[in-house]
């Protein structure tokens, strides 16, 4: 379960996030949809404490994974010593690391590709890797930040299913995206962000009928539209 | 306590050892040296070539101790913030703290390295006794523990490799222009005796001479250097809080 109250963020005069709360609850996934700027990422990064936040509060239960925008790898290492060394600063017992290691490499189907150095891996193998490294330590609570960039259609389908069966696991999902389609598809819950506050949240379903719209991309324009035109007044 | 620095070393160091390049770069550097002093030690005769073999030595080794570590001190801090794997680091549950000593860890052990490996082609070429050897790798390791300090702090501060690179390029200047300024001036070494760098030059040009060296001094001196290095750590610590530092593109 992951809870976000009031949460503030500032970049000097730049408010990435204004007053943004929200409620992720075990067992669902959880999309964070919103505009490019709209405060998404800063949210997430607060919430996996790399950011600080001005003002609010982050209520967590259990430990946390996140795939944020930054998915850079040791290049020189394979995709196992990169697990590994990030297994060690979580403090799994060696016996146990090793164990899980080859857990999760077997569940991304990353097993041909592990002994290889990331130098060469694809995009895809990339992103995969980072995934692995976000789960590695078995978190209650998975933070993903616009998962499926860069991704081929294949390994697209391949991350829903797995984020579907981690989901079924009683996981906690929260992933951001301005894709509407990718949120369509795969939220339970949808929290809709614009100029850094929440506008709406429930089901894609409930947003359709609050907003009146047959389309999550509807309701998803007239809410937004809505909120940077006050955003813009208030500005002036 | 310091587990996770010791964790971000070990994996540095595998890291950066599969580095050919680097390795090969800092190499050469090492063994350049003694064998520029070795050609001049041929060029040279007559009373006074000892002497000028032994101030060029000094230079060398001292700029070894800035040299050896450059390339994983540039690579390790900039490099992360520019490959977009700091973020990832920092997500982990550990000190940002932790991550500075274990890259500091790490860089001192390259530069360590490169300087044994600069001393040892001295020793062969310009022929120290095994005593001045182990003095003078005594006297310098503090340097080297200040010299990665100094690097770690200027390549945390850098957004990429090649910024990082511009910078460090230029601080290795540093000890070759003290070096080069009491090589000329050698009545100022008083003055300088207490500042890292200097106070090592000082420090081995005496050793070299054979001259007697105040055991305090060279302690209050080594305590000086480290001290300094303990500060500028703290200081790329500090630098590891800042938003932009960790994100800033």
């Amino acid at each position: 379960m992951i809870e976000t109250r009031n949460l503030k963020k500032s970049f000097g005069p730049v408010h990435a996030v204004r007053d943004l709360s929200f409620f992720a609850p075990d067992g669902k996934i959880t999309g964070l949809l919103g505009s490019n700027g709209a405060g998404k990422s800063t949210t997430l990064r607060m919430i996996c404490g790399v950011l600080q936040p001005d003002h609010g509060s982050v209520r967590i239960d259990g430990r946390i994974g996140a795939l944020l925008d930054h998915i850079g790898l040791y290049q020189r290492l394979t995709a196992r010593e990169n697990l590994a060394y990030f297994g060690q600063l979580h403090g799994i017992p060696r016996a146990l690391l090793q164990q899980r290691i080859e857990e999760v490499l077997l569940q991304l189907g990353m097993e041909t590709i592990a002994d290889r150095r990331t130098a060469g891996y694809s995009q895809g193998e990339r992103m995969k890797t980072a995934l692995a490294r976000a789960i590695l330590h078995s978190p209650r609570n998975l933070l993903l930040d616009e998962p499926t960039n860069g991704l081929d259609i294949p390994s697209v389908r391949a991350l829903r299913s797995l984020l579907r069966l981690m989901r079924d696991s009683g996981m906690c999902i929260v992933l951001s995206s301005h894709i509407l389609e990718e949120v369509r598809i795969l939220c339970d819950h949808v929290a809709i962000v614009a100029s850094g506050t929440v506008v709406a949240q429930g089901s894609p379903e409930d947003l359709c009928r609050q907003t009146a719209s047959a389309s999550l991309e509807d309701a998803f324009i007239k809410l937004t539209t809505d909120q940077e035109d006050l955003s813009c007044s208030a500005t002036l | 306590m310091f587990s996770h620095a010791l964790i971000v070393a070990r994996k540095e160091i595998r890291d950066h050892l599969r580095d050919t390049r680097s390795l090969v770069s800092s190499a050469f550097y090492a063994l350049m040296g003694p064998l520029v002093v070795g050609m001049v030690s041929i060029a040279v005769r007559g009373e006074k070539s000892s002497a000028v073999l032994l101030s060029m030595a000094s230079v060398f080794v001292l700029v070894a101790t800035f040299v050896g570590g450059m390339n994983i001190a540039m690579d390790s801090i900039a490099g992360e913030r520019e490959r977009r794997s700091l973020l990832p680091l920092l997500m982990n549950p550990l000190l940002r703290r932790d991550v500075v000593l274990g890259k500091w860890l790490a860089i001192s052990s390259f530069a360590l390295t490169g300087v044994m490996l600069n001393l040892l082609g001295f020793a062969i070429v310009v022929g120290f006794s095994f005593r001045l050897l182990i003095v003078v790798s005594l006297t310098l390791i503090p340097l080297v523990l200040f010299a990665a300090a100094v690097e770690l702090l200027i390549s945390t501060w850098c957004r990429n490799i090649k910024e990082a690179h511009t910078y460090l390029s230029l601080v290795v200047f540093l000890p070759m222009g003290v070096g080069m300024f009491l090589v000329f001036f050698p009545h100022m070494a008083t003055v300088w005796l207490w500042l890292p760098v200097a106070g090592q030059q000082s420090l081995i040009d005496l050793l070299t001479k054979g001259a007697q060296v105040s055991l305090l001094s060279s302690l209050a001196l080594s305590l000086i250097t480290v001290s300094s290095a303990a500060a500028l750590l703290l200081a790329a610590a500090k630098l590891l809080h800042r938003d932009e530092f960790v994100y800033g593109g």
